[in-house]
Parts: structure tokens; sequence; C-alpha cells
């Protein structure tokens, strides 16, 4: 992906390193407990490969950008909340950091953490 | 025991402000104080905000947290703290908005946890229940951010741990939680290096603070309504209200946020101000101040010159008021919306025309939320349209069948108390209106549009978009259709015959009146041709014509 040609070349973003800013912005919001696998397949390569984008997906399309989450969050928060305040702050980070447009921010809540009860 | 129910009143109204324990009745009092100072410091909380996304306005989602948590007990009259303190935890969950809203409600979650079906609480459970609150908070979260309200609870926890092992007097003990606040908040910029940038301290870890000043000022008797710093809502002085004073030249609004070197001579600024432009307003909060003015566009740079050579400068708003007065021109002719009084019964209508909505506006809607087939609205959408308005009374019309399950979405996540009028259609929204008075009893009110429902047929004529069969009525493409109450009843070649069809098939004997709502695609000569016939056809009944600038639809019938 190049977001921008400047007068001497281009810059190119890898998926990669855009799944690694929403990986580490996803765990830094609140509520967020750890980002999950896709599926169990991806999960087994995952554990050989130790990817550090787990639970992240990027698709370029021309001009934007669109990223899925895969997260798990802690049990007893209001669920809504906090899914809208990660995508929010990760759609803000890359847009920040990379100067992309993020179009969508899917987030997939694929388990809760139980610390207590109450 | 007996007297467990007056522990507070005994020592608001004694001299001596200390007690040793206290009860359900009495938490429901402090967080009632709390919920009332934060909202008086609401506006100053917002103005903290660094990061421009919507989670944006902190104050605001802390106060609707706080507004769903003390809902929970507003009417209980359990005595049980660990009751009370656990409504107040479930509210705070579901009412949770917000990053600082969502770490607010776990704060409350270990808060209820350890005062677990207890009857009362003293100083050493306090402290306990503290620290669960803390550790429940942290626990939401991999990576914490320090210089945030994790911080400012954690400070406030620590504090009152070593605290409790000196004293058993739990205003003591709160008097020093207040106070490792504000030192707490006052650290964050230290510990956050974006807020140092932008020069403020964290919002969330502020609303915190303001939550257990509102309890000690309960306690020391301190009015609790009024902020004791104001900031202008920016949001307030920038538009209708401004408009009316704008002079001829001053076309050019400028607002400026900054931090004076030294102690600001106020006077001499508004003198040094009054040379440049109008409507001068500064607001103060923190240290941090805010200046607002109108000037020439020849001089829109001047106010900045002037408060450069004071002070450090942090923000900078300029807004071309020309601009400015023509969108509101425009807004102003597609809908005259009246302001409604504050904590009155405001009904919110969705109407898929102009015509329709400036009728809805014409009898008392407080808002508008453009909708309706082919097009619903959001449940954001009905959501943020009542939202803002200043009472918790709200009735929604969805005048849709295919709106009313958004509309019932909105209400359960409004932390207001909201009624949906199931109408289907535009005429039942009609009839419930009618029903409406802003000062009525609102379950009243609710109730009387309810049964508003049955007493109003709804016709609707529109073109046929494919061949279809239903109901014994054969269709052809691009043929006119009737339907009455949302059921395909009659079908032809022109408007007018069809419409007359369709009033065949409503039980007329019963009805008064007939009201006609014409679409964006149908002439006023062809409507007015139709309403002479009906008038015709039916002497004793009333006709009534209105532009209800639908799309799709050529008329929408109200049989009333």
């Amino acid at each position: 992906m190049n977001p921008s040609d400047n007068p001497i070349g281009s810059i190119y973003i890898s998926h990669r390193s855009i799944a690694s800013i929403a990986s580490q912005s996803a765990l830094e919001s609140y509520g967020i407990v750890g980002l999950a696998n896709k599926n169990l397949a991806s999960g087994f390569t995952h554990a050989l490969t130790k990817d550090p984008v787990m639970g992240v997906d990027v698709f370029f399309d021309e001009t934007s950008v669109s990223i899925d989450l895969y997260l798990i969050i802690e049990y007893g928060t209001r669920i809504k909340s906090v899914a809208d305040n990660v995508s929010e702050f990760v759609k803000y980070q890359i847009e920040k950091t990379t100067g992309l447009t993020v179009k969508q921010v899917n987030v997939h809540v694929r388990g809760l953490r139980i610390s207590n009860t109450d | 025991m007996i007297n467990q129910k007056t522990h507070m009143e005994q020592t608001l109204t004694s001299q001596s402000s200390s007690y040793n324990t206290i009860n359900g009745q009495d938490l429901k009092k402090l967080v009632e104080a709390a919920l009332r100072w934060l909202k008086a410091n609401q506006q100053l909380v917002n103005s903290l905000n660094v990061f421009p996304v919507p989670d944006g306005d902190t104050g605001t989602n802390m106060l609707l947290t706080m507004q769903a948590a003390y809902n929970e007990i507003a009417n209980s009259e359990e005595t049980n703290i660990g009751k009370v303190a656990k409504d107040v935890a479930q509210g705070a969950l579901m009412g949770a908005r917000g990053n600082s809203g969502v770490i607010l409600s776990q704060i409350w979650r270990g808060f209820a946890r350890v005062l677990d079906n207890l009857p009362e609480m003293d100083a050493q459970i306090l402290s306990r229940a503290l620290s669960e609150s803390r550790n429940t908070a942290y626990k939401g979260v991999v990576r914490p951010v320090e210089g945030t309200i994790l911080t400012v609870i954690k400070d406030v926890s620590l504090a009152v741990e070593n605290c409790v092992t000196k004293s058993s007097d739990l205003a003591e003990i709160l008097d020093v939680a207040v106070k490792t606040a504000d030192e707490s908040v006052k650290y964050t910029p230290e510990l956050l290096p974006i807020l140092k940038t932008a020069g403020v301290v964290d919002s969330g870890g502020k609303g915190l603070f303001f939550l257990f000043e509102g309890m000690q000022r309960l306690i020391q008797k301190l009015p609790l309504d009024e902020g004791t710093i104001v900031i202008k809502d920016l949001s307030s002085i920038k538009f209708a209200e401004t408009m009316d004073v704008v002079e001829d030249g001053q076309d050019v609004e400028v607002v400026i946020d900054f931090t004076p070197n030294d102690k600001l001579d106020l006077e001499a600024f508004y003198n040094d101000l009054g040379k440049i432009g109008t409507s001068i307003q500064v607001g103060e909060g923190d240290g941090l101040y805010r200046m607002h003015i109108h000037t020439e566009e020849s001089k829109q740079d001047e106010p900045e010159a002037l408060i450069k050579s004071m002070g450090q400068i942090s923000k900078i708003y300029k807004e071309d008021l020309r601009d400015q007065m023509k969108r509101i021109e425009a807004k102003k002719k597609e809908l005259d919306i009246k302001q409604i009084a504050p904590g009155s019964i405001a009904v919110v209508s969705v109407s898929p025309g102009p015509g329709l909505s400036q009728i809805f506006v014409s009898q008392g809607a407080a808002a508008i939320v453009t909708g309706g087939q082919t097009m619903n609205p959001s449940i954001e959408e009905i959501l943020k349209s009542f939202e803002d308005l200043p009472t918790d009374k709200v009735i929604i019309l969805p005048n849709n069948k295919n709106v009313i399950l958004a509309a019932n979405s909105a209400k359960a996540l409004s932390v207001k108390n909201v009624a949906v009028i199931p109408t289907r259609n535009i005429s039942q929204g009609i009839s419930a209106i009618l029903r409406w008075n802003p000062d009525g009893d609102f379950d009243q009110i609710v109730e009387d549009m309810n049964d508003s429902l049955d007493e109003a047929d709804c016709g609707e004529i529109t073109t046929a978009t494919r061949s279809v069969e239903i109901n014994g009525v054969e269709v052809e493409e691009g043929k006119i259709i009737g339907l009455l109450n949302g059921k395909l009843v009659v079908s032809g070649n022109s408007v007018l015959e069809t419409c007359l069809d369709l009033l065949e098939k409503t039980d007329m004997e019963m009805r008064e009146r007939v009201t006609l709502f014409y679409g964006s695609n149908i002439t006023e000569e062809e409507v007015s041709k139709i309403s002479e016939k009906i008038a015709e056809k039916y002497p004793d009944h009333e006709v009534e014509v209105h532009n209800g600038g639908q799309p799709h639809y050529q008329l929408i019938i109200s049989i009333e």
C-alpha cells in the first residue's frame, strides 16, 4: 500500500506493519484482555510461527484500509461500549501514524475472560 | 440498629461531622451528590480532551454512566449498603459510555463486590472496597496506561489504605481521598506526555475527582449545582444566541484557549479586546482560559497577537460568521423547530418528507428524524435526535413499522425516560401527536397516544414496482396501487380512481375527516382535483390537503 508519493519516491506500508499498530492499540484499549485466533487452524500456524499480529486482519482497497479484530473482552464490562471504544481508538491510531484512511474496523468478540463472577 | 436510617441526617444536622458507619440510604445520598457535582462540572471535564475521537466528551460519558447508576437506586428505600452498591454497579454497567464510563463501571463493580450484602460500611470495609475497585479496574486492560483515571483510583485507594490505620472517621477519610485525587490528577501530565503537550490534565481522572469532591461537598453542606469554575460551553455560545447580536462588519469569530504567564488582569484584558471586536466572552478553568470574540475580517489576527504577548496559546478556532449565518438561515428555512421548555415532554417524530416534518413540528415535535419506507433511520440517528434535548421525558413516534424496532433499541440505550408509541404509519403518528401536551402527566399522555392508534386508518397510494398478486388484488408493474393500513387492497390506472376505490374499502360512516398528504411525485393541481372529487362523494366529511413532500408515495391519506 502506498498512501503517498513524495517528490523523491514512494512510501509503502505493509499489511504487517498496520496489523502491528492495530494489535498494540487494541491491547492498550480498556476492556480488551487479549487477541484471539480467527480459527483453530490458523491457531496452529500461529503457535508455530509466533505471529505478533495474531487476531488482526488487514484489507486494502485503492484508497483505504479495513481492519478485522478478533478480541477477548473482560467479563462484566459493557461489551458494546468496549467494542465501540477499541474500534475508534484503532482507527485513530492507524490514521494518525500512517496517514491512511481507515474505512472499517470490524470487531469480532471471540470470548470473554472471567476474572470475577461477582 | 434502629437509628441506622438517620446516621447521616444526624451528622448532617449536628455540629460535628464525623461518623463511623454509613448505610445504604447514606450511600444513595452520596451517589446523588457525586452525580450532581459532576453534572455541574461536566463542561470543564469535556474541555480537557486531547484525542479527537468520538469518545471525546469524557464529562458527558461519565455523567451518563453515573446517571444510569443513580437511576437504579433513585427510588430505593433499601438500607443495606451492599444491596444499594450492587444496584449502582449494575446501573453503571448498563449505562457505561466511552472508555472512562466503562472504567468507572468497573470501579463500582469492584466496590460493590466487597460490600456484598453488608448492612453497613465502616472505614476498614471502605478501604478494602476501594482496593477492590482499583484491582477490578486494572484487570480490564492488558497494558494499563498511567496518567489516567486508573492512576487516580490507584492513588486514592492506596492513600485510604494508609489512612484507615490512623482514623476510623469516614468524613476524614473522604477528605484524604479528595485531596489525593486532586494531587493525582494534577500529576497526570507528568505520566502521560500527550497530556503535557496539550497542556491539560487527564479528563477521566478529573471526572473521578469531581465524584469524590461531590460527596465531600454534601458532607460540608456546600452547594452542588453550580460549578465553581465556569467555562462556557462552546457549542452553546457558537450558534443561535450570538447570531442575533452579530453586528455589521463583524465577520469572523475567533476562539482562543490559552494559559496566561502571569495572573490575568481581566479588566485590562476586556478593555484591549473591546478595541478589537464585540461579543466578548472569557471563561476560566484550572488556569486555562478561553476567549471568544467577533471581529472584522481585517482584524482577525489581532486577538491572537494580543494573547501571544501575555501567555501560551494552546488552541485557536476561527470561523467565518457569514458562512455560519448562511448555514443557520438555510437550516431555519428547512424547519422551524421550537426549543422545548426544560423538563417538559418531548416528542421525536420520524418523517419521510419535509412537508410532513413541518406538520409534526407545527404540532409540537421537538425533534425530527428523517426516514421512512426504504430509508430507515439508524438507532444512532434516533438516539442522537433526543439525547441533547433538555428533558428526560421523551416520546418517539416511529411512524413506520420498520422503524419501531430501531426506536425501541434507542429507548433501551438511553438513560432517559423514553416511551415508544408503535405508530405504524404517518396518520397514526399525526393522531398520536395531537394528544401531546408538554406539561401533562407522562404516563397519561403515553396511554392516550396508544389509545389513539385505533382511531385512524391510513391509506397509501403509490406506483407498483413489479407485477404481483396479493390478497386477491392483481397488480401490474407501473400501475397505481392503494394500501390500507399497510395491506394492498386496490389497484387502478390513475391516482384519482385508486384513491376513491380505497376510500370505499374503509368504514367511511364511522369517520369524519380525510387528510391528504401529497408527495414529491404528484402535482398540486392533480391533488386538488382529487380532493374535490372526494368532497363531492362524501359531502359530510371534511377534506384537508397538505404538502407532505414524501418520496415514492403520491398520497398518504389519513382517515379519522
